[in-house]
């Protein structure tokens, strides 16, 4: 008995490293083009073109990290990321906030006040998430140049807007809809009205996913090239399009330690708002984004 | 009931609406009358601005006759299968694994969730060098004294495309395995207790009883899994920019070039003419039955 | 009210745009230099402009050869507000004069005599029809073959007279264990060496018929498929490891004697100088092997963009005549690592390579041998000079018969009239 005890404790030690090792394994190759980038960053160019890309550098600099960030050049402007990490603050912020507060409002009518027709409504918001944006550059151009918006950062969030309203009433929608109608209509017996609704009850409720759309769309939007550079110019650039203006030379020499150093800096946002909103995020789509 | 509504009541009535509309229009906008006005597009004439006139079909001949394009269609379904397949299979796993009361769940999470976050315009060119034979993964294992391994997918025109799938993967496992966490976390416990008592094994447990119960998670996995493998662009871009010989091409790098750098406006937009049909052709079916079953439901 | 809305978001918006600007007016220029030298280049531009009075916003678009750049403009044109100046490559000026968007310079070209300094064979990429409408800075010359000098003695060889004498330079070098030809697998790079064999083997007129005029004969023709057998025998110089591989790096390689050869523009030269290398000494330059020496070139140059505020017109003014002025040109082009667009200036103080550069392309414009380089869009429109680095980097990569690769040619070039 005894020993049957044994193994059966042994077989479970073993599950359980091999559980762990797996696990670490994994972490370990997905950690692998991270190693890659903050080793160059922190070589000097010279050992980089002296064939040394995959590797330990030679002697540590944290050089290309201060050129990125103030001093490199983006066309004749020597400025760094920090202007354009600063437009894309500005960008990001308000068209996460109103693509996030459109999604709810959207999806509180889609689940709570059905009218004739809302499903085909909620049909034609959700196919738009599939449009290649590729094909809409030239006519949303000219729409942003009757607006007055071209080449500015409120004309890059109302594109964002819009376009983030897909995927945020998605979100909004499928959460609500595990909401039970009865809290609702409850409410409206005791003289509760549409808003009143909606703010006391629905937005308390949804915080959860809330913080899914907020870190779907923060990171989409604070990533998008695209919008980005059709849609802006010179100093009013997103830092995407800075970072690609440091990244993408073509008949110049590229400076791959100052490029990865760039791209690291480009990422932070988004890498703070995933380790830190992480644990909610999950938290977030266990309360009921995933329940189709 | 033929009490006549008073005005706030008829106000109240349309609210729901009214709060719609704007969301409404400018879908409509955005979406719709820019798919329509690419569609005008693609029956034009149009090289470098667009001209407003009609040659038919013209421009649809015009793009099947090219062979990138071709590749271009062949290579999107293939990335878009095998991208969805691994994605899930590596998510779930990697959920499964991280849900059996792991310490430091926090950092792993973390590190699988990391590369989402990154911005494809450098990563691949971390990517590309781990890749290439001469720097990456095949000149470090050849070093390690395994000097007839060969990891050369990149510099193949026929595996090249693979690669592609591998860093996406990379991307957007850890969203995968988010969700499928999630799904988990939302299933009690008490089921895998009592199969359990019955004497089920863990694995089966999970390929029987755990895996069909995530069944929305599924969806959600693969709407947003479809979602980036369609938009897939900077990957490309970063990665292959489309080589070696134009064998990475996806239908967004060709209506990109197309329309871009090529003068072939008319061509670029019968292409996304095309996309659009064949995401309609998959996306409505879809959106049809879940949205009867919901009907349905109520 | 319906106008209020876009008016007041409008002059919100033109307010934080006008915030960094000074009190002169500023001249938006577009450009997809993006590069640490080409910066430095374009800097001299920007200074010139500066001490005229003018300031210069700078709206930079890197990569894709400019094809991001492309899209940007597209999108400010379709918005009604296009840049006040924007860096030309190939026949994009020529196409978008056409379509009626941009401003001549006649009355500065008359004034100073413009046309007169200018090649001309690259007078129609700069005039549509009598009109003068971009300011041409440098031209850089794309068929140059850089070797290292040790390399070359090592392997007992010396500067090859053809393609032939260059394949069998190769295997020498490789016995002595240097890799023959450094390069990278990016269509234009491919194209770059399948531009200069074009002429190197079918002589000037044969590369103008096939690949200005896309003659169906000559693009089939057996001379064409010599070129492509030539091509298949180039990529046996080439290692494995050249997928992805910058150009830069592949100078890098030849710099540090780890390979013996680069096919590349003179902006490869800037590479070497940078590491005190020096021509003839410690590096070779001499013009890819021909019988039938042709300059292939590329320009860079200025137009002009119809503007309303006549304010913004005079400082374009001023852009093309510093863009045009000898000093501008001679300065810009000691960066840039390119010769002036002007072919009357002195160019004592160039490097030796520019100083033959310069010689070559005299000789060349007496006896016809001026090509525009395709790769760069400066022979046929793109929709054609695409199809061109489609098939060449598919037979590179592949194992394509040149047959084979001729017929995709001539039905892709069919296929984009």
């Amino acid at each position: 008995m005894a020993s049957e005890y044994g193994s059966a404790a042994r077989s479970r030690m073993i599950g359980r490293a091999f559980i762990y090792g797996s696990l670490v394994l994994l972490a370990a190759l997905y950690l692998m083009p991270l190693w890659v980038m903050i080793t160059t960053s922190l070589k000097s160019l010279d050992e980089i073109y002296g064939g040394s890309f995959i590797g330990l550098p030679q002697a540590v600099t944290f050089e290309a990290w201060g050129k990125a960030w103030s001093q490199a050049c983006i066309g004749t402007a020597c400025t760094g990321l920090k202007p354009y990490f600063i437009n894309s603050l500005m960008m990001v912020v308000p068209a996460v906030l109103l693509s996030t507060g459109i999604g709810a409002l959207n999806g509180y009518v889609l689940t709570k006040w059905r009218f004739r027709g809302a499903n085909l409504v909620f049909g034609l918001i959700l196919f738009g998430c599939f449009l290649p944006f590729q094909a809409v550059l030239l006519p949303m151009a000219q729409v942003l140049g009757k607006l007055g918006l071209s080449g500015t950062i409120p004309g890059l969030v109302l594109v964002h807007t819009v376009y983030g309203i897909c995927f945020t009433t998605l979100f909004f929608r499928n959460y609500f809809v595990t909401i039970p109608d009865e809290l609702t209509k409850a409410a409206q017996i005791d003289g509760a009205g549409f808003f009143r609704i909606f703010f006391s009850i629905m937005l308390p409720a949804a915080l959860p996913i809330m913080v899914v759309s907020c870190i779907w769309q923060f990171t989409q939007i604070w990533n998008d090239f695209l919008f980005g550079v059709s849609f802006t110019a010179g100093e009013s650039s997103p830092v995407t399009v800075a970072l690609n203006n440091v990244v993408n030379v073509t008949m110049g020499r590229k400076q791959y330690n100052v490029d990865m150093a760039a791209a690291m800096i480009a990422a932070l946002p988004t890498l703070v708002v995933y380790v830190v909103a992480g644990r909610y995020f999950v938290r977030g789509l266990t309360a009921g984004a995933v329940k189709g | 009931m033929t009490r006549k509504k008073s005005f706030s009541d008829r106000l109240a009535d349309w609210l729901p609406r009214l709060v719609m509309a704007p969301s409404l229009l400018v879908i409509l906008v955005g979406v719709y009358l820019f798919i329509a006005w690419t569609g005008w597009i693609s029956l034009s004439s149009s090289r470098m601005v667009p001209q407003y006139d009609f040659v038919g079909l013209e421009q649809y001949y015009r793009l099947w006759a090219t062979p990138r394009w071709h590749t271009a269609v062949a290579n999107l379904f293939i990335f878009s299968a095998l991208f969805l397949a691994v994605t899930i299979g590596v998510g779930l796993v990697m959920a499964i694994l991280l849900d059996q009361n792991i310490r430091a769940e926090g950092a792993l999470r973390a590190v699988y969730l990391y590369p989402m976050a990154l911005s494809f315009i450098v990563t691949g060119t971390a990517w590309k060098w781990i890749l290439n034979p001469d720097l990456g993964i095949q000149k470090v294992v050849n070093g390690l004294g395994w000097e007839s391994f060969v990891f050369n997918w990149i510099t193949q025109p026929k595996f090249a495309i693979y690669t592609i799938v591998i860093a996406a993967v990379w991307q957007s496992s850890g969203f995968a395995m988010a969700i499928f966490l999630a799904g988990l976390r939302g299933i009690d416990n008490s089921v895998i207790k009592a199969a359990q008592i019955e004497g089920a094994t863990l694995p089966r447990i999970y390929a029987s009883i755990i895996v069909p119960m995530l069944r929305p998670a599924f969806l959600s996995v693969t709407v947003l899994l479809s979602y980036i493998a369609i938009k897939n662009f900077d990957l490309v871009l970063a990665m292959t920019n489309g080589g070696p010989g134009n064998a990475t091409e996806v239908p967004s790098t060709f209506m990109f070039s197309a329309t871009f750098r090529r003068n072939q406006m008319g061509v670029g937009a019968a292409s996304a003419m095309m996309m659009l049909m064949t995401v309609a052709a998959i996306i409505i079916p879809y959106l049809y039955s879940e949205l009867k079953e919901s009907r349905d439901g109520q | 009210m319906k106008n209020l809305f876009p008016a007041l978001l409008a002059s919100s918006a033109s307010l934080i745009a006008a915030m960094p600007a000074q009190a002169e007016v500023q001249l938006e220029v577009m450009h997809h230099w993006v590069a640490e030298s080409e910066a430095a280049a374009l800097n001299v531009v920007r200074e010139a402009l500066a001490a005229k009075g003018y300031g210069w916003q700078d709206s930079a678009v890197g990569g894709q050869s400019g094809g991001n750049m492309q899209q940007a403009l597209r999108s400010r044109l379709a918005s009604g507000n296009p840049p006040g100046a924007m860096q030309f490559i190939g026949w994009e000026g020529i196409d978008w004069s056409a379509e009626g968007v941009m401003r001549e310079l006649n009355a500065l070209d008359e004034a100073n005599g413009w046309e007169a300094a200018i090649a001309p064979q690259v007078l129609p990429f700069v005039k549509n029809g009598d009109d003068l409408i971009a300011a041409p800075i440098n031209m850089h010359r794309q068929n140059w073959v850089w070797a290292n000098k040790a390399a070359f003695d090592k392997a007992g060889i010396e500067q090859p007279g053809t393609w032939a004498e260059l394949i069998e330079d190769g295997a020498k070098l490789r016995e002595v264990g240097v890799i023959p030809l450094a390069m990278g697998d990016e269509p234009w790079q491919i194209q770059v060496i399948f531009d200069a064999l074009v002429a190197d083997i079918g002589g000037p007129e044969f590369y103008n018929k096939a690949l200005v005029e896309l003659d169906p004969e000559a693009l089939s023709s057996d001379t064409m498929k010599q070129v492509f057998d030539t091509l298949r025998q180039v990529r046996g110089l080439v290692d494995d490891g050249f997928t992805g591989r910058d150009w830069a790096v592949a100078s890098g390689m030849v710099i540090n004697g780890q390979a013996g050869m680069q096919i590349m523009g003179d902006w490869a030269k800037g590479e070497f100088l940078a590491k005190g290398l020096k021509p003839g000494e410690d590096f070779l330059c001499f013009a890819t092997p021909s019988e039938t020496p042709s300059f292939q070139w590329l320009i860079d140059s200025f137009g002009m963009f119809k503007v309303t505020d006549p304010e913004v017109t005079k400082a374009q003014d001023a852009l093309a005549e510093v863009v045009m002025g000898p000093k501008v040109q001679h300065d810009f082009n000691l960066i840039k690592g390119s010769i002036p667009a002007r072919t009357d200036l002195p160019v004592d103080d160039f490097d030796d390579c520019a100083k033959k550069g310069f010689e070559d392309r005299a000789i060349a414009i007496e006896n016809g041998a001026m090509l525009g380089a395709s790769t760069h869009g400066f022979a046929s429109q793109p929709q054609f000079a695409t199809v061109f680095g489609d098939v060449v980097a598919q037979f590179f990569v592949n194992d394509m018969a040149s047959e084979d690769a001729v017929q995709m040619l001539v039905s892709g070039i069919d296929n984009a009239r």
